[in-house]
């Protein structure tokens, strides 16, 4: 009987001392749930998101020629099908969505719109999809493991898995960095020969849209796709017709990250608060409620 | 000297489930092998070739079933709170089958989050690629470290089996602070499950999207927890047939409508302070979803186990708990499909490769779990304190 009261004694003293490390470490990874989301720009708070790159997609100026899809196909190396046709896959990072209005119809380019605030980045279970400094939304393809979470966190559902690959992973548009980098032009604004893709910085590109509005009040509907949406795109879009009728969705203004953020930032508090609690509720209760059992079985024999 | 008693004993052990072989076992096994025919299938033909699922719908029937299913395995987590943390020594049996059914629950989630992860086999990337803003990233982490926690509460019940009663006293006696982890780490994942889906405004209904679905996860988790620790209390007692304990039913099934209850308040509650009351009662098929799970998945099973007079009946609480059970599954389900507004163009209906896959894993742990329950100590007739 006394060497198993020891025995006990042990390992509640061992017990109590172990949460109180547990506690403490929680208090020590308390800072972790303040690295920001997205540290290259926002987080410092001194880089003007503005200066970053950005491209203008003018829907009234577009032939729907297709010619950015083709550049697109060839600068990323995809093998689109007929499956891949009017939509985006894993085969085809940039697509021209073709939308019936009378008298005449509207092509709308489609493709990653590189977030601001990507909801993609901040759900991303392995930290495959990640912000560049250039702000550009980028896939590391080593560390993917296709859990698809990206594809429901994504606003535009823009990510999309290689359903044809055994082992497949998520693909979408890198807005053409490496191009970017050597100061080279991106595939699709290259491409396109009616001036309706334009590639600048952001505030230069809400600069040019709002001017061909404020220009052309009677073509243009006021309204710059992406300049609010989801807490702002760098893919931007005006338009002669409602962008709701061009398949680009009517979009609350805040970002989707701090929505999760909001409790994710609180899992240090919440785990040394479920074990203080726990922890609390074994002394006060639970020994007691065993000494009683074995007391009572003690009685009983 | 111990090593010959053990392989008697193992080799004894093996005679006797040959010969008990019974229909159940053989039924769970065919099932089972059909169901690991076609995950062996899949893991190397691909989700495109094998599965229904496509950019509309990433996810479907393996996830559905995953969400649910640590959600029910969440028995582990409240057992081990009743048994050890409360130290309720009369819950001490349904613990034992409560922590069973748990481990072999997250063993399913594993098997079934294998089969749907693109890269399975790079399954180890979130744990050298962290994100510790993303909520599936500590779900994973939760998963895989929970499941390890109820190996250790296992551990003990499978050291008896074999014989090594001073070492699972030993274990039993160290085993709080790994209690009071599991209880951390299910209390962080159940929730964060709710979580995932706030990373979705867009996407998912407004009857079931609100900033509560972190609270509403979890306390559903406690609830359907509870309730498959009952049944899964009474079948094993009845499969080893041996009476089960009323009080013991009768306590776990009032837990389990607490925790219902304050689940029906942040239900209930969240829609009528987002006012969209209004709109659920509207006869129009998102509505009536929402109606159809609440009411049969919470408020029937609730008014069953509420009233004493019908809760004296164990086949009302066998009802009852069972319907929270399919509330749960049902919530699980529309959360991540059925009340899920898609892009145009896509649809989903699981293919018959996913249907036995999943059915086979179910199958699996359910063999294991009655094994368990047959030949393990899990069962004891007189407790030991």
């Amino acid at each position: 009987m006394t060497t198993k009261q020891t025995c006990k004694e042990i390992s509640r003293r061992d017990f109590l001392r172990l949460s109180a490390a547990a506690a403490g470490a929680a208090v020590f990874m308390g800072p972790a749930s303040a690295v920001p989301l997205f540290a290259e720009s926002d987080g410092a708070g001194n880089v003007d998101v503005n200066s970053l790159p950005a491209t203008l997609f003018d829907v009234s100026r577009c032939v729907g020629c297709r010619s950015c899809e083709e550049a697109c196909v060839l600068a990323k190396d995809r093998h689109p099908t007929a499956e891949d046709w009017e939509k985006l896959s894993a085969n085809r990072y940039s697509f021209i969505d073709e939308v019936e209005v009378e008298p005449r119809p509207r092509w709308v380019q489609k493709q990653c719109m590189h977030c601001l605030e990507p909801a993609c980045v901040a759900a991303c279970t392995v930290g495959a999809l990640k912000k560049t400094p250039e702000g550009v939304v980028v896939i590391d393809k080593a560390k993917c493991f296709g859990c698809r979470y990206c594809q429901y966190a994504c606003p535009f559902n823009v990510p999309a898995y290689d359903w044809a690959d055994p082992f497949g992973i998520v693909h979408k548009c890198d807005f053409c960095i490496e191009n970017q980098r050597m100061g080279e032009p991106i595939a699709c604004v290259a491409a396109c020969p009616t001036g309706a893709l334009d590639f600048g910085t952001r505030g230069e590109m809400l600069a040019l849209a709002h001017n061909r509005i404020k220009a052309n009040p009677r073509i243009y509907v006021d309204h710059v796709y992406g300049e609010f949406e989801v807490g702002g795109t760098r893919r931007l879009y005006i338009s002669d017709v409602n962008m709701s009728m061009l398949g680009l969705r009517n979009l609350p203004h805040d970002a989707v990250p701090p929505k999760t953020e909001a409790v994710m930032g609180k899992t240090p508090v919440i785990a040394a608060g479920v074990a203080g609690v726990a922890t609390a509720i074994y002394a006060l209760v639970g020994r007691r409620n065993e000494k009683r059992s074995i007391d009572v079985e003690e009685s009983q024999s | 000297m111990t090593s010959i008693t053990l392989r008697e004993r193992s080799r004894s052990a093996a005679r006797t489930v040959l010969m008990e072989l019974d229909a159940t076992m053989i039924l769970l096994f065919l099932v089972m092998s059909a169901g690991l025919f076609a995950g062996v299938w899949r893991l190397f033909t691909g989700l495109g070739a094998s599965t229904n699922l496509n950019d509309g719908f990433g996810w479907g029937l393996w996830i559905g079933f995953d969400f649910s299913l640590i959600a029910f395995s969440g028995a582990g987590f409240t057992m081990a709170f009743v048994g050890h943390v409360l130290g309720l020594k009369r819950f001490h049996n349904a613990m034992r089958v409560g922590v069973l059914t748990g481990l072999l629950g997250y063993v399913g989630v594993l098997f079934l989050l294998i089969l749907d992860l693109g890269r399975w086999d790079r399954f180890y990337s979130f744990m050298i690629n962290w994100n510790i803003h993303s909520p599936l990233f500590e779900i994973c982490w939760c998963v895989l470290l929970y499941s390890m926690v109820l190996m250790f509460e296992n551990l003990p019940q499978v050291l008896e089996g074999i014989g090594r009663h001073k070492l699972a006293h030993v274990i039993h006696k160290a085993l709080m602070p790994i209690v009071i982890l599991g209880v951390t780490l299910s209390s962080l994942h159940q929730s964060t499950l709710g979580t995932l889906y706030l990373a979705m405004p867009h996407r998912l209904h407004a009857f079931w999207y609100t900033p509560l679905l972190p609270l509403q996860f979890f306390t559903s988790s406690i609830m359907v927890g509870l309730s498959v620790a009952v049944m899964a209390y009474l079948l094993a007692t009845s499969i080893r047939k041996m009476d089960a304990d009323a009080k013991v039913v009768n306590g776990l099934a009032l837990g389990a409508a607490g925790a219902g209850l304050v689940y029906a308040a942040l239900k209930i509650g969240d829609v009528i302070a987002s006012g969209e009351i209004a709109a659920i009662m509207a006869n129009e098929p998102m509505a009536n979803l929402w109606k159809g799970e609440v009411l049969l998945g919470v408020i029937v099973p609730l008014i069953l186990l509420l009233i004493p007079r019908l809760r004296r009946s164990q086949r009302n609480v066998v009802l009852a708990t069972s319907l929270f059970a399919l509330g749960v599954l049902f919530n699980r389900f529309n959360a991540t499909l059925f009340a899920q507004r898609s892009p145009k163009g896509y649809d989903y209906v699981a293919s018959s490769l996913e249907w036995v896959s999943t059915i086979g894993v179910l199958a699996g742990v359910a063999l294991v779990w009655y094994l368990a329950v047959k030949y393990l100590p899990i069962l004891q007739e007189k407790h030991t304190g």
